[in-house]
C-alpha cells in the first residue's frame, strides 16, 4: 500500500511525450524504405550495366581478328606490356608519378638471385594519350657520359630502341646523355654508330637522374613511330672505361634464341577502341580486355566532375558533413548493422580481379566497389567466339548519382522527421501542459470546495464548466456532486433546527398535558410516574436544545461582538469560581503573571473553558488537581488544561474535536453526551482564529487540551472590561 | 368581570391545553387556530391580552403580522409570543414589534398563568399611574426598580426591559455587590429549559439597554464560571 503510494506513474505530460516517441517509427520506416530503394536502384543499375556489357560484348563476339591482330601467336613473343596509365607522367626521371604500377617492373640482365648485375635494368612501360612511356632503373657501376665532341654514338652509356616502323622498315633510335638531365635521341644506322641525320629525334624525349646504383631513365615516344604491329626492342649499352670507351656489355629486352628478334609491345587495340569509342557515356568507363587480362580498349571515365560540389554554398557542405557524421548512426539504429557493411569490405583491386576472372571464365558478373572514395559498379561480360573466350567487356559506372539521390532523399526524410517530431512534441507538450493545467485547476478548485474539516465551502465549480470535452464533463459532474452534497449538507445542518422545531410542538403538548393532568387529578401529582414522565420530557428538550445550539453555534458566533479582554484576569476569575462551584475538585492555575490581551467574546471563552473543564472533571483521577495554565508566546497565547486520568486512545487525537464524536466509555452513555462539548471548543477556538488539540501527557498519566489563540495587537486600545476581576465574595 | 385572553395556536392539542389551564385560572379565553380566524374574533371583541404563536399553519410569520395588526388597533395591548421559534433573531424581531414577552416552548403552564396575571396587573398599574411618580420603586444607587409596574429607570431615564429581563435584573440587585450564580438567574427566568448561554444573552441585552441611556454603564460584572454580580459604582 505504502509502496503503491510512493511509486506513481509518470505525469500526463511525460506520458504524452513518451507516446509521442512512437512517431519515430516514421523515419524508421522511411529509412528502411530508402535503403530498399537504394538496393533496388543499384540492382537495376547493375543489371543495366550488365546489359550494356553484354551488348558491347556482342559487338566483339566472333571477332578474333580484333584480338589476334598480331601476325603471329602472341605466345611466340616476349611481350612488353604497356599498361594504360591512369595519371599523366612528367618526364623528369622520377618514379613517383608511376604509382600505382611501381611494382610491375620487368627485370633484364639479372643474375640467378634475381639481382641486377652491372648494366642490367628493370623497366616499366605505359601508354597514355598516344605516347609510349618508359621508366628504366639501370644499375651501372661506372657511368660514362657521352662526349659531344665525338660523332660516334656507341662510345658512351646509352639506350637503344629498335622497332618496325609503319612502312615496314626497321627503326633505330639511340638515347644519349651528356649528364643528368634532358636526353638527346638520334636515329642511327644499322651499326648503331652514327646518326642518320644531324638532327636529333625530337619525338623521343627523355630525362636522366643519378641514383646510388646507377641512373634512372624516363622517356616517351609517340606510338605512331611503332607502326601498327608494335614490334619493339630496347637495350642498354654499358661503357665502363672512359678512356677506351669500349662497349662492355649490352643488356637487351630482345628475346633469347628461338624467339623473334623483337619484343611485342602489347597495347590497346585501336580498332577495338574505335568500336567502343562511341559507346562511352558520362560517369561510365568501358574496358575491353583480352583473354590475357590485358586492356585492349578503354573509353570514358567514371570520375565525376567535382565542380558540382565546388559550387555548393557553404551551408550545404556543412550540412553534408554533418549528414555524413550522423548517417552511420542512423543506419546503425535502423538497420542494426554497420554502415560500411554494404558489400564494400573488399578492396577495389580484389573486386576488379574477381570481376575480370569471372568474366574470363564465361560468367557475367556485376559487383560494387569503392575506388578513390567513389562508389562504382563493375559489370563484366565475356566475349566469346565459338567455344573460346576472347576476352571480356567491363563496364564501370559511378553510382554517385544514385547515392546523391539517396542522400538527398535521406536528408529530406531525416530533416522532415526531425521537424515533424519537434512540431508534434511541441504541440503535445503544449497540449499536455494545457490539459494538466486544467486538471490541476479543477483539482485545486474541487479540493478548495471542501475545507479540511470536510465542510463545503462552495457548491459549484467555475473552471472548465463550459468545456465540451471530458474535463468539462468531469467538472460538471464534480460540480453536480458538490451541489447535491451541499443540499445534503444543508439538510443535515438544518436537521437539528428542524428537529427542534418539530419536536418542540409535541413536546409542548406533552408537557402542558402533563401539567393539566396533574392539575385535574391532584392524586397523581405525587406519582413517581408523573415525575419520570416530566424528566423524560425535560431530557428530550435538553437533547434537542443541545443539538440545535451546536448546529447554530457558528451562526451565532458570527453575530458575536469581539472585545479586547485580559485573559489572565478572566481565567484567574474563572478558576477561582470553579473552586467554589466544584468543591470536590482541586484546581491549580498558573498564569502568565501579566495581562494577556486577546480579541475575544468573553462569554464564548467562558463557554469554551466550561466544556474543557467539564471534560477534565469527568476524566480526572480523584484527588489529583486539574491544572490550568496560561502562557503568552511570541504572537499567540496558549491555554493548557491538564488532568491526570485515563489516556486517549491512539486514533482519538485527530477526531476528538469533531462533531458527534465521543470517546467516553459505554458506562457514560446514560449521561447527556453527544460528543458536542469538545466540538464546541473547537468551533469557538477556530472562530477566534485559534486552534485546539488534545493529547496524552508525555508520561502517559493523563490528558492535556491545548488551546492557542492569537494575541490582540497591542496598538489597539484596550476596550472597557466587563469582567472586572474580583474574587467571589 | 373576567379578563379576556386571546390565544392563537394552530396545534389543537396545545390550544386545548392552554385554554383549559388559563380558563381554570379564571380568565375568559378565546382560542383561534389561524390568523384569519383570530382577526375576525378580535374584530368582534378586543381581548385584554393576546398569546400568539408565530407559525400558524403554512404562514411562517403569521404571529408577527397578527401582532402588528393588534397593536395598530390597541397600542397598549400586552402581547406574549409563545413559540417554538426560539432563534435570537425571532426573539428580537418579536420584541421590537412591541410584544411584552417572548416565551419559548415548552412552557410551564403555571409560569404562563403567572406571566398573564403579571402583565395584566402591570398594564393596569401603568394605565392608572402613567402620570404620577411610582411609589413602589426600589432604589439601588442610580437604579430604580418598580416591581409592581415592572418599570426600570437608570439615572431617571426609563429603560424598557422584557419580563424575563426584569426578573433577572431584580435577582441581580437583591444584594448588590454579591455574585449571583447562573442557577439562580435561571430560576428567575421561570422557564423550564435554560442554559448559561441563554443567561449570557439576556444579560448582554440588559447591559445594552442600559448602555443606550448611559454609555459609561458598567454595573453588571461577569463572574466567569459562576454567574453575575451587580457592582455599586
Amino acid at each position: 500500500m505504502k509502496i503503491g503510494n510512493r511509486i506513481r506513474g509518470p505525469r500526463l505530460g511525460t506520458k504524452l511525450m513518451l507516446w509521442g516517441l512512437v512517431l519515430l517509427i516514421v523515419p524508421w520506416i522511411s529509412y528502411r524504405q530508402l535503403i530498399g530503394m537504394e538496393r533496388l536502384l543499384i540492382q537495376g543499375q547493375s543489371q543495366a550495366q550488365l546489359l550494356t556489357a553484354e551488348g558491347i560484348s556482342t559487338l566483339f563476339n566472333g571477332r578474333e581478328d580484333l584480338f589476334n591482330d598480331l601476325p603471329v601467336r602472341i605466345e611466340d613473343y616476349e611481350s612488353l606490356y604497356a599498361r594504360p596509365l591512369q595519371n599523366p607522367i612528367r618526364i623528369d626521371g622520377k618514379e613517383s608519378d608511376w604509382e600505382p604500377d611501381t611494382n610491375k617492373f620487368i627485370k633484364f640482365g639479372a643474375d640467378a638471385e634475381y639481382n641486377l648485375t652491372d648494366g642490367g635494368f628493370k623497366i616499366l612501360l605505359g601508354e597514355r594519350g598516344g605516347q609510349l612511356y618508359a621508366f628504366m632503373r639501370i644499375k651501372d657501376d661506372a657511368l660514362v657520359y657521352r662526349n659531344p665532341e665525338y660523332l660516334r654514338l656507341d662510345n658512351a652509356d646509352s639506350v637503344r630502341l629498335n622497332f618496325i616502323q609503319d612502312d615496314g622498315e626497321d627503326g633505330r633510335v639511340v638515347i644519349t646523355f651528356t649528364g643528368p638531365g634532358v636526353t638527346t635521341a638520334y636515329r642511327v644506322g644499322p651499326e648503331w654508330k652514327l646518326a642518320v641525320t644531324g638532327v636529333p629525334e625530337n619525338q623521343v624525349q627523355g630525362h636522366i637522374e643519378r641514383t646510388a646504383t646507377g641512373i634512372d631513365v624516363e622517356f616517351r615516344m609517340p606510338l605512331t613511330m611503332l607502326g601498327s604491329r608494335k614490334f619493339f626492342g630496347l637495350s642498354y649499352v654499358d661503357v665502363d672505361d672512359g678512356a677506351t670507351r669500349a662497349v662492355r656489355a649490352i643488356t637487351q629486352t630482345l628475346p633469347s634464341a628461338g624467339k623473334s628478334s623483337f619484343n611485342l609491345v602489347v597495347l590497346r587495340s585501336p580498332e577495338v577502341l574505335n568500336i567502343i569509342q562511341g559507346l562511352g557515356y558520362s560517369g561510365a568507363r568501358i574496358l575491353v580486355i583480352d583473354a590475357q587480362n590485358r586492356v585492349r580498349a578503354e573509353t570514358g571515365s567514371f570520375t565525376m566532375s567535382e565542380d558540382r560540389e565546388a559550387v555548393d554554398p557553404g551551408w550545404a557542405s556543412t550540412a553534408r558533413r554533418w549528414f555524413d557524421v550522423i548517417r552511420p548512426v542512423v543506419h546503425r539504429l535502423v538497420m542494426w548493422q554497420r554502415w560500411d557493411d554494404v558489400d564494400l569490405s573488399e578492396d577495389s583491386a580484389t573486386v576488379v580481379n574477381k570481376v575480370i576472372e569471372s568474366s574470363l571464365r564465361g560468367n557475367p558478373i556485376a559487383l560494387r566497389c569503392r575506388v578513390n572514395d567513389q562508389e562504382i559498379i563493375m559489370a563484366a561480360h565475356p566475349i566469346v567466339s565459338r567455344d573460346a573466350i576472347l576476352g571480356g567487356v567491363v563496364v564501370e559506372q559511378n553510382i554517385a548519382d544514385i547515392l546523391a539521390f539517396q542522400r538527398a532523399a535521406l536528408e529530406q526524410v531525416i530533416v522532415l522527421s526531425l521537424v515533424s517530431l519537434l512540431v508534434v512534441f511541441v504541440v503535445l507538450i503544449a497540449f499536455a501542459g494545457r490539459l494538466a493545467w486544467r486538471i490541476r485547476q479543477l483539482r485545486r478548485e474541487a479540493s478548495a470546495a471542501i475545507d479540511p474539516r470536510g465542510r463545503l465551502r462552495s457548491n459549484a465549480l467555475h473552471s472548465a464548466m463550459n468545456a465540451g470535452d471530458e474535463i468539462g464533463d468531469l467538472a460538471r459532474s464534480v460540480s453536480g456532486m458538490l451541489a447535491k452534497l451541499q443540499q445534503h449538507n444543508q439538510f443535515l445542518e438544518n436537521m437539528p433546527r428542524t428537529l427542534r422545531h418539530e419536536i418542540n410542538n409535541p413536546l409542548n403538548t406533552l408537557s402542558t398535558s402533563l401539567q393539566n393532568l396533574a392539575e385535574e387529578h391532584p392524586e397523581v401529582r405525587d406519582s413517581k410516574y408523573l415525575d419520570s414522565a416530566k424528566r423524560g420530557v425535560m431530557r428530550i428538550g435538553a437533547i434537542v436544545q443541545n443539538l440545535a445550539d451546536a448546529a447554530n453555534l457558528e451562526e451565532s458566533l458570527e453575530a458575536e461582538e469581539l472585545e479586547i479582554v485580559d485573559l489572565e484576569r478572566l481565567i484567574d476569575n474563572y478558576v477561582a469560581n470553579c473552586r467554589v462551584v466544584h468543591r470536590d475538585c482541586e484546581f491549580a492555575f498558573r498564569g502568565a503573571g501579566h495581562p494577556v490581551y486577546a480579541r475575544v467574546s468573553d462569554y464564548r471563552i467562558e463557554q469554551l473553558l466550561d466544556k474543557i473543564i467539564d471534560n477534565a472533571i469527568d476524566f480526572h483521577r480523584p484527588n489529583s488537581p486539574i491544572k490550568v495554565q496560561l502562557d503568552q508566546l511570541k504572537d499567540f497565547l496558549r491555554i493548557t488544561v491538564a488532568n491526570r486520568g485515563p489516556t486517549l486512545p491512539p486514533a482519538a487525537e485527530e477526531t476528538l474535536f469533531d462533531s458527534m464524536v465521543s470517546h467516553r466509555g459505554a458506562e457514560a452513555r446514560n449521561r447527556l453526551h453527544f460528543g458536542l462539548g469538545l466540538y464546541v471548543v473547537r468551533v469557538i477556538a477556530e472562530h477566534h482564529g485559534g486552534t485546539v488539540r488534545g493529547m496524552n501527557l508525555p508520561d502517559g498519566s493523563g490528558v492535556v487540551v491545548i488551546v492557542q489563540l492569537p494575541l490582540a495587537s497591542l496598538v489597539a486600545p484596550p476596550a472597557r472590561t466587563n469582567g472586572e476581576a474580583s474574587t467571589t465574595s | 368581570m373576567a379578563k379576556r385572553i386571546a390565544i392563537v395556536e394552530d396545534d389543537p392539542d396545545q390550544r386545548a391545553n392552554y385554554r383549559d389551564a388559563i380558563t381554570k385560572k379564571g380568565y375568559d379565553v378565546a382560542a383561534y387556530a389561524s390568523r384569519e380566524e383570530a382577526l375576525i374574533g378580535i374584530e368582534r371583541e378586543m381581548p385584554d391580552l393576546a398569546i400568539l404563536d408565530i407559525i400558524l399553519g403554512d404562514e411562517v410569520d403569521a404571529g408577527f403580522q397578527l401582532c402588528r395588526d393588534l397593536l395598530v388597533r390597541a397600542p397598549t395591548l400586552p402581547v406574549i409570543f409563545l413559540t417554538e421559534r426560539i432563534g435570537e433573531i425571532d426573539k428580537i424581531s418579536g420584541l421590537r414589534l412591541g410584544a411584552w414577552d417572548y416565551l419559548p416552548k415548552p412552557i410551564s403552564l403555571d409560569y404562563l398563568a403567572e406571566r398573564i396575571s403579571s402583565l395584566l396587573r402591570i398594564n393596569e398599574v401603568r394605565s392608572a399611574t402613567s402620570a404620577k411618580e411610582s411609589t413602589t420603586a426600589r432604589r439601588v444607587g442610580d437604579l430604580s426598580l418598580d416591581q409592581e409596574a415592572l418599570l426600570v429607570s437608570w439615572k431617571n431615564q426609563p429603560i424598557n426591559l422584557s419580563g424575563t429581563e426584569f426578573r433577572m435584573l431584580a435577582k441581580l440587585v437583591r444584594v448588590p455587590g454579591h455574585a449571583v450564580s447562573y442557577e439562580t438567574l435561571m430560576n428567575a427566568t421561570m422557564q423550564s429549559l435554560v442554559t448559561n448561554n441563554t443567561i449570557n444573552t439576556h444579560m448582554r441585552n440588559i447591559r445594552k439597554k442600559f448602555e443606550k441611556v448611559d454609555a459609561d454603564f458598567a454595573c453588571i460584572k461577569s463572574e466567569y464560571g459562576y454567574g453575575y454580580r451587580w457592582s455599586v459604582q
